[in-house]
């Protein structure tokens, strides 16, 4: 009988309204330490409208219907989101933030020590603030270089060397600048600074480099400073929503008659930038070495040297911090967990990340073209038994492609509950009984992704209706072709990661689950348009 | 003597093949191995304009054979290409850490030689005896036991349990120890591509001389050296154990010891003057093979310490899909086995004359 009355209720929240809460309402076992609970203050009273609802003004009230909306449609088994999970010494205070960086500023000696070293799985690729790609190089040379805007621990918009930003006009900001801050080579941060930065990364011609980041600053077109000269406008063809978003995650800024004087091989190997720490010592490979830089703008950095090494297995990161050979360590796996748990000078610092891991189904493919088929995906595994069993806790459930915490985040809605009998019954419905599906995953490219691909397609196996395997991928040929931007090369049905670290749900959504997205699974009306009007609409950062 | 010049010139000739092969043998392997490296420099979320960037600003998508024959020509010239990663030259990455390697290398071999040849020796004179039974089982944990796991077992014992030792890394080297003492001359450097490959001359002593330093600096080299080398010593040591026991067994079952023994030399001298030194032929000649095999081979023990020699280089370079690294260091191991081999060869030929013919 239950399977019956949800299903109606499906039908109708397909239409796209909010709530669907009272369908998910049986996952209470979300008990991850800190974990901050995604309904909280908003739950208890699922919005039972139906039919067409007024439009919301907002921008955010169209990305939360978009995330209603693909909740309901189910284009993928929403999977976990990834914690960042860190070891730390006892010796110094600290605390993980989301974004998977590690802020040197924010680390305190405790004691009367004053270095702290950081263990990370690998070292940079080049010191150029604008010419690389990856965590680990952003990790290093973001103790050194700053954004005019930056983010807090939370991932909440913070001010970095804009002292304030407005939207002048649709396709047009203003960064107000600040006029105390200097370089580390002693040069004063002009506005020359701060738009030459912008159009090395959006600009092929500007500053010796056809910068890997341009599509980070999408939308922007180029920079100039102000008339006044304590402030630059930015420039971006359309409305660019995110704007602010995309420059509290990126673009670095650089002294600009510094970066001229020099050539590529000086700029990998040095660095000049206004933050908190100066280079001290570059050995490529092998570590980097800061010292505090005292004329920092706001107080100096509690640590006087800060020091970032590697050690790409991860059961040496935890030897170096049980021995107190370094401070903090990165991507510390379940296994090792409990280890550091129990000793007595280190512990764990875990937070969520900006990560979320799911299972993309094509829509145009048989059988994943019925949406009570995917639906069925959803109800058939156990998502906080998989995050408990092969993730120790570390990861949280998801029902929607954005994350909590996110611009677009939509509260309502709650991951599907595990209800093997409700999937077999979507799948009688769907007219698909019997199919026979493979799940491919990449090995080691996220943290348990085989293991997490081997759980799902157990449970969907189990199901008596479908047959499921799981295969192994080579991460780069699966990459290569999901990128091709062909849907029928690649497989119907897959294991992927997507990181979003500028905290708005349209960029997940866009990519992943729009009609014309680069790495899409997905193609539907409703939410094409509701993302169309949220991207049309300005306000939110 | 001219034929043992000859003798060289030949093995040195079979040496640049070998050489060229191994290059070829990983062009091949890149043409079979699926993904771009693109995808391992760019995340899922980069464009397709930013994929056409880095892949254009890298040469991707030049066709392989011009790849090859760019890449031999640039190896002639003592150049080794731009990494696909940082875009940084690859030749002084690879030189760079070259010495870590090596003193590893060498530190794994002394260990292995000083334990092996006692105790092959004390094996196979007191055969049967308790040391000989102990030898033999600790040969044979030493040649079964995998590399990885024995280093993990020592740092967990001897570094996080007692605090003996540390973990991992390698803050210095051995040259920037002996550099307290010794200094390279400013008017060039140590090591050249031309002739003379090495200027000895150019070694002076360091002008305040840092006895102190030297000894701090020694002490925490040999401190970091200490567990890698006996990890990556053990299975050589094992082997080399076994290989002196049975030569040792031979000899001394032989006819000139027997006559030795017969005119009534003492018995220390017809162990150690005759038997051990034939035993130690074939001996010096595993040892100087298997100093090859752990400059390559020490991939596993350096990523267990973060050794940051060659080894893990090659690992981050293979992690990234960044195959100008991933030849670079393939040539420098290739060739390094080489010259072992060649140096080898020379030796047993001087030892062994007959193997020239």
């Amino acid at each position: 009988m239950r399977p019956e009355i949800e299903r109606r209720r499906f039908l109708e929240l397909a239409g796209a309204t909010t709530g669907v809460a009272a369908l998910a309402g049986c996952t209470d076992d979300d008990d991850g330490g800190d974990t901050p609970t995604a309904t909280d203050g908003e739950d208890g009273t699922p919005t039972e409208e139906t039919a067409t609802p007024s439009d919301p003004e907002t921008r955010e009230g169209y990305l939360k219907r978009a995330n209603a909306v693909l909740h309901a449609e189910a284009p993928w088994i929403y999977l976990n989101r990834q914690y960042s999970v860190y070891g730390k010494s006892t010796d110094v205070e600290w605390d993980a933030r989301r974004d998977e960086t590690i802020d040197g500023y924010a680390i305190e000696p405790t004691g009367d020590r004053l270095s702290v070293t950081i263990t990370q799985s690998e070292m940079d690729s080049g010191l150029d603030p604008h010419d690389h790609r990856e965590t680990p190089t952003d990790n290093i040379v973001r103790q050194a270089y700053e954004g005019l805007l930056g983010r807090d621990r939370e991932g909440k918009v913070v001010e970095q060397l804009a002292t304030g930003f407005e939207r002048v006009e649709d396709g047009r900001v203003r960064f107000e600048l600040r006029s105390d801050v200097t370089f580390h080579n002693g040069d004063p941060f002009t506005a020359a600074d701060a738009g030459f930065s912008v159009n090395r990364i959006v600009q092929s011609d500007v500053g010796g480099l056809e910068s890997p980041q341009v599509d980070q600053l999408a939308g922007v077109t180029g920079a100039t400073p102000a008339d006044d000269g304590g402030a630059v406008i930015v420039e971006s063809d359309g409305i660019n929503p995110v704007v602010f978003s995309l420059f509290a995650t990126y673009c670095d800024v650089v002294n600009k008659s510094w970066i001229e004087d020099n050539d590529a091989a000086y700029i990998n190997s040095h660095m000049n930038g206004t933050g908190p720490f100066a280079l001290e010592t570059y050995e490529q490979d092998v570590k980097v070495v800061f010292e505090r830089h005292d004329d920092y703008y706001r107080d100096p950095a509690p640590a006087e040297q800060l020091t970032i090494q590697a050690a790409d297995e991860s059961s040496t990161r935890v030897n170096q911090l049980q021995s107190g050979e370094t401070d903090i360590i990165v991507n510390v796996p379940p296994q090792s967990v409990g280890e550091i748990q129990n000793s007595d000078d280190a512990e764990i610092s875990a937070v969520p990340s900006t990560r979320v891991l799911y299972n993309a189904m094509i829509y145009n493919a048989e059988p994943f073209d019925s949406v009570e088929f995917r639906q069925a995906m959803n109800y058939a595994i156990d998502l906080p038994g998989i995050i408990e069993t092969v993730l120790s806790e570390f990861g949280d459930p998801t029902g929607q492609p954005t994350l909590e915490g996110f611009t677009g985040y939509n509260a309502d809605v709650d991951p599907y509950p595990h209800e093997p009998e409700t999937a077999e019954t979507l799948v009688e419905e769907s007219g698909y009984a019997g199919a026979s599906i493979t799940l491919h995953t990449p090995n080691g490219r996220y943290l348990k992704d085989f293991e997490i691909a081997q759980a799902v397609v157990d449970e969907v196996d189990s199901l008596s209706n479908v047959d499921a395997e799981v295969k192994q991928r080579d991460f780069g040929k699966l990459a290569g072709e999901l990128l091709d931007g062909d849907l029928e090369t690649g497989p119907d049905w897959y294991l992927i990661g997507w990181g979003n670290a500028t905290f708005d749900a349209s960029q997940t959504i866009l990519p992943l689950l729009t009609t014309d997205g680069a790495l899409t699974s997905y193609s539907s009306e409703r939410v094409d348009e509701l993302m169309d009007q949220a991207q049309s609409t300005g306000g939110s950062n | 003597m001219a034929s043992f010049g000859r003798f060289l010139a030949r093995r040195t000739a079979q040496g640049l093949f070998v050489v060229l092969g191994v290059v070829t043998v990983v062009f091949a392997l890149r043409y079979v191995t699926p993904g771009s490296p693109v995808d391992f420099i760019a995340p899922l979320d980069a464009s397709q304009a930013t994929r056409r960037r880095i892949a254009d600003a890298r040469g991707l998508d030049d066709p392989l054979w011009l790849q090859y024959v760019t890449y031999i020509g640039d190896l002639l010239q003592g150049e080794m290409g731009y990494s696909y990663r940082s875009r940084t030259a690859v030749a002084p990455r690879v030189f760079a850490k070259l010495p870590a390697t090596l003193e590893l290398a060498v530190a794994a071999t002394v260990v292995a030689v000083a334990l092996s040849i006692p105790l092959g020796v004390v094996s196979a004179t007191r055969r049967h005896a308790l040391p000989d039974k102990a030898a033999t089982l600790f040969s044979l944990l030493g040649i079964s036991t995998p590399n990885f796991w024995l280093g993990v077992m020592l740092v967990i014992l001897f570094a996080v349990q007692f605090d003996v030792f540390p973990t991992s890394a390698r803050p210095v080297g051995f040259l920037e120890t002996v550099g307290n003492l010794l200094v390279v001359a400013a008017d060039g450097p140590l090591v050249s591509t031309a002739w003379p490959l090495v200027h000895l001359d150019r070694l002076v002593l360091a002008a305040p001389l840092d006895a102190s330093g030297f000894v701090a600096d020694g002490r925490t080299w040999v401190a970091h050296l200490f567990l890698p080398a006996v990890t990556l010593g053990t299975y050589f040591t094992a082997l080399i154990t076994r290989l002196t026991r049975s030569g040792m067994l031979e000899q001394l079952g032989s006819g000139y010891i027997r006559a030795a023994r017969a005119k009534g030399l003492p018995e220390a001298l017809v162990r150690y003057r005759h038997a051990l030194r034939n035993t130690l032929i074939p001996v010096i000649t595993v040892v100087g093979l298997q100093l090859g095999t752990l400059i390559g081979g020490a991939v596993i023990t350096e990523a267990v310490f973060a050794w940051p020699g060659l080894g893990t280089l090659v690992i981050d370079a293979i992690n990234n899909r960044d195959w100008p690294l991933i030849q670079g260091c393939l040539v420098v191991i290739g060739t390094g086995f080489v010259v072992v081999n060649i140096a080898v060869d020379a030796l047993y030929a001087r030892l062994n004359p007959q193997v020239m013919e």
